[in-house]
């Protein structure tokens, strides 16, 4: 050791101090960031950093991630209508029989692969028993896709060369029986002398780890809360009548909905105005749908399931399974990347 | 004149670090220099690109003035001047005089014998903005990702490049950034207040010395960093504010690219908390 | 080639503690022994201590401790009271202000008294701490330019915390005590007001933040150099200018044509300082009572900037 000369050693302790704290940060910025290359978009004016940031290796993880199941084979429009050929058959009655049995079978990959036919029919023998809630269930969501595909084309089907793309059961489900991204309304915490925390104020997944709301979803998913906080005048005129509080709700759902699409707020906003729509991209509008669509079909179809579904399916407060934008999008700025699944069933869209 | 009293007898010659004598000289106050050859004539030449850019864009509002980097769709090729070339010459001509600045007050410093603590500080502030336009942009792979030059336009780009991150505030290093720039203005308020108020106790008290700032501090917060340190404090500060700066937007896109709140949940989810 | 630059203390001398220059009368005894620090002596004064408490030092920290404690429990009782829950939450984690519905009104304890409390307590520590910073600089026979510097940022902590809201009609329109949540506070500010960026107080304020850290970077940087010459005595500077500040002065004068004296540079760099929370705090007073959005506000004053549009134009959908 005596005739190794190692500097460091000889560095005053503060420094020596110092390149430990360096190296410490450095080896714990390499665990917790990313490397680049990166993909960015633009989606703006140049100069004005409206662009959609993109890490190759994160996004190629996405993308596999967010594949549409393929076809089983094409639409077989021979046979009679289902309604007449099958007993208890309530919705897609006119659909021709063969179509109608491809259906089906689509469905099966779609939702309960593993299960097969028996997770929503008691058995192969008696197709026609509502015996089960979940077939019960199933003929709600059908209603619910065809009310989607039909009524909600200024969402579902509202951009893209395509044109049409609306959803089937495997938009959201994904081959599980449950979908992935769903919510349940917060329960109220216990009442105390201290330690409230007015709905935020802890880690919030649901609004991308930040200290907003832990539940952004009731009031605007559920309820019809009003997002738009920012006057439109710019003296005190009375154009907002929202309280500054709301402002975190606002952020905190905003949040959520950038992590739900995989984008960040300037994909529909130019942040200079959040408010202002001449400077907002035509996704903003689609998203606006959105929200609508997502509260009507939570209001119009989930919620009335209450009774149907078993209790092991109903969130801490005994309430309905939700959903928002992540249960379709999965992190994705469109579903499956705009996969247009429906092309092969038509009978969903009518 | 423009000499001080004092200064005929600091104006000789030598500390040159390039020409030699031939930029030697002064002008008026300011020493020239070959650095302060080339510092004029990049500052001559970015604002008047800055200008003809302005007038080319057609707007007079000083306010509104905006000459943008061009379309990351030129990536690191230069592009038409009207589509940020512009932005490119602007951003060659500025770095060019911050850095003649920065060489020429090496050169004062050697020429009246003093440290090089001045270039050496300046030096950071000419590494953040290197950071936005060129470090950043190169590792992006885009001249376009740099801000724009204008007043309000990069104030915009600010909005949007941190909304781009959903909310900038929990970048780490923007904490800590932002951190050092308050504790720099309050460390400046403390000893601009701590000097001026021993030179100036009011009337008929005595002018205090070095003892009095030391025990005034002491008294209140227990230590005293005294007259040289306050001094390494401040330019520690200052600094690190520019050098933290610089780093939260270089991680900002070329090594991070979801919401800066998320970048979080590597603490959330130690595997500690059980 | 290699020269000392001065950027540490190689050398450090450990003398006897200094016990600081005799107190007047009625003041109490100093505490703390003094002890020395090697790491203080690389950066500065070695010497740690002593402090002076006084009734006004007791009070302050009392008064904090009880803000303290009230934030910390509150913190704490938000999860329930767990410990590793605490730390792993706590920079999520906040004590905030009163619903709107509560406007200037006294709410329940946990719903918003609690946070009232506590800024009671904060600010009664932080104006018995400028009374201690004020009676300090008396009893030392100093001029108070420390107490008035120090009343700036009071000033904009109470236009943040108590000033704005009371105008407003709201305590809710205030800061939440917590880590991310008053960045959260910040962000919905900026937002709910339409964009603080263009408020040109909030301008002006960053301005002289960015400048105050120029400045100090300037001065810090020249003192440092010169301090071969004894740069850093710099009371004597201002009554005796030396050489030190000779050279000080003619770096800036030769450099940009401009330069200030050992008395008038901590003259710029007081008010660089006070002018970034004394700004601030008047953006904060105009946000939301005079100005409702400041985007709208800059595009009423024509400060704008314009450019091409890469979308057609979105209609608001609620208004089809």
């Amino acid at each position: 050791m005596s005739n190794f000369n190692f500097k460091l050693f000889y560095l005053p302790v503060p420094v020596r101090i110092a390149a430990v704290l360096a190296a410490v940060v450095g080896v714990g910025l390499l665990f917790t960031l990313e490397a680049p290359p990166v993909d960015v978009v633009q989606r703006g004016f140049r100069g004005l950093g409206l662009f959609q940031n993109y890490h190759p290796a994160t996004f190629a993880k996405t993308v596999a991630e967010n594949q549409p199941i393929a076809a089983i084979g094409s639409p077989l429009m021979v046979g009679g209508p289902a309604g007449k050929v099958y007993k208890n058959v309530q919705v897609l009655k006119d659909v021709p029989v063969a179509e109608f049995t491809r259906l089906m079978a689509s469905i099966t990959t779609w939702v309960a692969p593993e299960q097969g036919c028996t997770y929503c029919h008691v058995d192969t023998s008696n197709l026609a028993s509502d015996d089960l809630y979940t077939k019960r269930v199933s003929r709600r969501m059908i209603q619910m896709v065809l009310d989607i595909n039909t009524n909600y084309k200024t969402h579902v089907a509202a951009s893209g060369p395509t044109g049409a793309t609306g959803v089937t059961c495997y938009t959201c489900h994904r081959g599980n029986p449950v979908p992935k991204n769903i919510w349940f309304t917060e329960p109220k915490g216990p009442a105390h002398a201290l330690g409230n925390t007015s709905g935020r104020n802890l880690p919030s997944r649901a609004a991308g780890l930040t200290s907003l709301e832990t539940d952004p979803f009731t009031p605007y998913f559920l309820g019809a809360d009003d997002i738009r906080i920012t006057p439109s005048t710019a003296l005190p005129e009375g154009t907002s009548t929202a309280s500054f509080k709301a402002t975190y709700w606002t952020y905190g759902v905003m949040m959520y909905m950038s992590e739900a699409l995989g984008v960040n707020c300037t994909y529909c906003h130019n942040t200079r105005q959040f408010s202002d729509w001449s400077q907002s991209s035509p996704q903003r509008a689609t998203a606006w749908y959105g929200i609508r669509m997502v509260r009507h079909l939570n209001n119009d179809y989930l919620v009335p399931l209450q009774s149907t579904f078993p209790p092991n399916r109903l969130g801490p407060t005994g309430d309905s399974p939700k959903i928002a934008c992540a249960t379709c999008h999965n992190g994705v700025y469109k579903p499956l990347f705009g996969a247009n699944m429906v092309q092969t069933y038509p009978e969903l869209t009518k | 004149m423009a000499l001080l009293s004092f200064e005929k007898k600091y104006r000789v010659r030598g500390g040159t670090l390039i020409g030699g004598d031939l930029f030697d000289f002064w002008v008026g106050p300011f020493f020239v220099g070959f650095f302060g050859v080339t510092a004029a004539l990049f500052a001559v030449l970015g604002t008047a690109l800055i200008f003809y850019a302005a007038v080319q864009n057609g707007d007079y509002n000083v306010w509104r003035i905006n000459i943008a980097p061009p379309d990351i769709s030129y990536g690191l090729k230069f592009a038409p001047l009207a589509l940020g070339g512009y932005w490119q010459l602007i951003t060659i001509c500025a770095i060019g005089a911050f850095v003649s600045w920065a060489l020429r007050q090496v050169e004062i410093c050697r020429k009246l014998g003093i440290g090089y603590h001045v270039p050496f500080a300046f030096s950071f502030a000419i590494f953040a903005y290197v950071a936005l336009v060129v470090i950043r942009p190169v590792l992006l792979g885009a001249w376009g990702f740099g801000f724009p030059y204008g007043i309000l336009s990069h104030l915009d780009w600010v909005s949007n490049t941190g909304y781009q991150f959903l909310h900038f505030h929990y970048n780490p290093a923007h904490m800590l950034g932002v951190t050092f720039f308050f504790t720099n203005a309050l460390a400046l308020a403390l000893h601009g207040s701590l000097i001026l108020s021993a030179a100036n106790p009011g009337k008929g008290e005595p002018v205090k010395l070095a003892e009095h700032e030391g025990v005034f501090f002491r008294d209140i917060v227990g230590y005293s960093v005294g007259t040289l340190g306050i001094h390494r404090v401040g330019v520690f500060l200052a600094v690190s504010a520019a050098f933290w700066s610089a780093v939260c937007i270089v991680l900002s896109g070329p090594f991070w690219t979801r919401g800066w709140p998320e970048w979080w949940g590597w603490w959330y989810n130690l595997p500690i908390w059980g | 080639m290699a020269e000392y630059q001065n950027i540490f203390t190689r050398v450090q001398v450990r003398g006897p503690a200094y016990p600081g220059i005799p107190l007047p009368a009625g003041d109490d005894p100093r505490v703390i022994k003094p002890f020395f620090n090697y790491l203080a002596g690389w950066l500065g004064e070695p010497q740690i201590g002593p402090l002076y408490v006084g009734r006004l030092g007791l009070l302050s920290f009392a008064f904090f401790f009880v803000a303290f404690e009230i934030v910390g429990l509150n913190m704490l009782a938000s999860v329930n009271w767990n410990w590793l829950q605490f730390w792993r939450s706590l920079p999520w984690l906040a004590l905030e202000p009163p619903a709107p519905a509560y406007g200037l009104h006294i709410p329940p304890l946990n719903e918003g008294g609690w946070w009232l409390i506590a800024g009671f307590f904060l600010t009664a520590s932080v104006l018995t701490w400028w009374l201690r910073v004020y009676r300090r600089a008396v009893q030392l026979g100093l001029g108070t330019h420390a107490a008035w510097a120090f009343a700036s940022a009071i000033f904009l902590f109470l236009s943040i915390g108590f000033i704005r809201p009371v105008l407003m009609g709201h305590w809710s329109e205030s800061v939440p005590f917590g880590i991310f949540p008053h960045l959260d506070w910040t962000s919905a500010f900026s937002i709910r007001y339409g964009n603080l960026y263009y408020n040109p107080f909030h301008m002006l304020s960053i301005a002289f933040l960015y400048g105050s850290a120029v400045l100090f970077a300037m001065h810090g940087g020249t003192v440092l150099a010169v301090s071969r010459f004894g740069g850093e005595r710099e009371v004597e500077q201002i009554l005796d200018r030396g050489t030190a500040y000779e050279r000080g002065a003619l770096l800036w004068r030769w450099c940009m044509g401009f330069n200030a004296t050992a008395e008038s540079i901590h003259r710029w760099a007081w008010w660089f300082a006070v002018l970034v929370t004394l700004t601030g705090g008047i953006g904060i007073l105009l946000t939301g009572t005079v100005v409702d959005n400041w985007y709208l506000w800059g595009a009423k004053h024509g400060i704008v900037p314009v450019w091409p549009n890469v979308f057609p134009p979105v209609p608001d959908p609620a208004a089809l």
